[in-house]
Order: C-alpha cells, then sequence, then structure tokens
C-alpha cells in the first residue's frame, strides 16, 4: 500500500494538525516504553545498578595489559605443568598426560580395549606385572597424540576392535594367545 | 478515515527514521539520564525483586512526556508535518 494511494488532501489543515500530533504522541510514548523495558530487563539481569560502583572496586576491574598475563590477569600458562589426580586410579598424572590416561584408566576410548586385552593376554602368563610395565604400554599408545605418529595410528585404524559389535565370528588378532571372551 | 491514516502512518514512521531520530535526540538532551535517575526511585521504593514492568510504565510515562525539551518536541513536529505534506496528493 502506497502513500501516494491515500489522499491526504482530504483532510483540513486542523485535521492533519491533530495527525501531525498524534503521531508525535506515540513517539514519545513509544521512547517512555522502550526506556522503561529497557530499565527493567537491566533490573532483572542484575545490571542496572552497575553505574554506582565507587571508585575503589571499579579499580579491581580494569583491563590488565602486562605480558605473560591475560586481561584478567590470570597467567595463561598455568594449567601445562600442573600434575592432576586421576579419579579412579588416585595417581598423580601431568595435564597433558591426563586425557589419554583417563582413555585408559575407565577403559573407555579407541585404544583402550586393545590394551586391556594385550594385558589380560599377558598377565594370564605373567603374574607379576609391574608398574613400569603399565607405562610403557601408555606410553607406546599416546601417540595418538602426537603429530608424528601418523604412521603409526593408521596402522592402528586397520586392526578391528575386537569387542566391536562388527567383528565377525575369525577375528584376525596379532597376539596369538589372545582368547575371545565377550 | 482519520484514523486509518494514523495507523497507515505509524507504519511509514519507522522507514523515515522518525523514531530513532527521536530516540538519538532524547539522549543527547540527557532525557534519558533524567528518566533513568527516576527509574532509581521506583525501584528502591517498590524493591529490586518486585517491580514490574507496570510499576514502571505507570510512575515513569507521564513524566517521560512532561520532560520532552521544547526544542525537541518542535523539531519533531516539523518534520511530522514535513512527512505528511510529503505525501498528501
Amino acid at each position: 500500500m502506497k502513500m501516494e494511494d491515500m489522499s491526504l488532501s482530504g483532510l483540513d489543515n486542523t485535521k492533519l494538525e491533530a495527525l501531525a500530533q498524534d503521531i508525535y504522541s506515540d513517539l514519545v510514548e513509544d521512547a517512555c516504553l522502550g526506556l522503561c523495558f529497557e530499565v527493567h530487563r537491566a533490573v532483572k539481569q542484575g545490571y542496572f545498578f552497575l553505574d554506582d560502583t565507587d571508585q575503589e572496586s571499579m579499580k579491581d576491574f580494569e583491563i590488565v595489559d602486562q605480558p605473560g598475563v591475560d586481561i584478567f590477569g590470570q597467567v595463561y600458562n598455568q594449567w601445562k605443568n600442573k600434575e592432576c589426580v586421576c579419579p579412579n586410579c588416585n595417581r598423580s598424572i601431568a595435564a597433558s598426560r591426563f586425557a589419554p590416561h583417563l582413555e585408559k584408566c575407565l577403559g573407555m576410548g579407541r585404544n583402550s580395549s586393545r590394551i586391556a586385552n594385550r594385558r589380560i593376554a599377558s598377565s594370564n602368563n605373567m603374574n607379576n606385572k609391574s608398574e613400569s610395565d603399565q607405562e610403557d604400554n601408555d606410553d607406546v599408545n599416546d601417540n595418538d597424540w602426537s603429530y608424528g605418529s601418523e604412521k603409526k595410528a593408521k596402522k592402528r585404524k586397520s586392526d578391528k576392535n575386537p569387542n566391536s559389535p562388527r567383528r565377525s565370528k575369525s577375528v584376525k588378532h596379532k597376539n596369538g594367545e589372545y582368547n575371545v571372551t565377550s | 478515515f482519520y484514523w486509518h491514516c494514523v495507523q497507515q502512518h505509524a507504519r511509514f514512521i519507522e522507514r523515515f527514521g522518525l523514531k530513532e531520530l527521536l530516540r538519538a535526540k532524547l539522549t543527547e538532551c540527557g532525557w534519558r539520564d533524567q528518566l533513568k535517575a527516576h527509574c532509581k526511585d521506583v525501584i528502591k521504593e517498590k524493591g529490586l525483586e518486585h517491580v514490574t514492568v507496570e510499576d514502571l510504565v505507570v510512575e515513569i510515562t507521564p513524566k517521560g512526556r512532561v520532560l520532552v525539551p521544547d526544542s525537541v518536541k518542535k523539531e519533531l513536529l516539523q518534520r511530522i508535518r514535513a512527512f505528511l505534506a510529503q505525501h498528501a496528493t
């Protein structure tokens, strides 16, 4: 509907003026309502009185501009070499090794079943499995997590996961001693 | 027919930026800050937890209408009249 379609010439000046006043009123009312809604939202969301913070407290929130530190003042390399305690085995693990460790420890993830199965196989023969052996296995499979080991990773992918529902009855596996139990 | 015109014009007001113009002017002249201060009073009176949109609208709108500076009102009316004149065939 174009403006031109409406004939305003039918309205005399007083009516036009009244129209103008009405439009003006509408606009002011709209501005007032807008403000009310904004204020109400600010109140309910908790940021309405933010401007009233005293100067002293405001200093706590100034942007930090120092080297080695982010704008909040936190050191951002902090977690690189932290140690975490595994909730499962209660060992202290370095942060960068924590994810792969959890994978093995909890028995989830891509490679963990293979390791577990290997351990079961070898512990069937030898009962004195030492901690260091576990470490070795862990380290060997940590290759998946670093960049330089794509060859090994690809090799592993071709191994079928013996516990997956897709496996066929005759499973080819490297360890001859492996017993299939589901 | 008269009210029909008002409605039609309301729809075209946005296209011509009258809303934005008014809001900009009102912020510029401190009207917004004045009313905000008044809002604080209402909030303190009704309580931060309990204040409703209704409370604010009822208290603020009448004051808001009155507080618009004459210069702003004048300019806006001028623009509206010009706008209407433009489209009178």
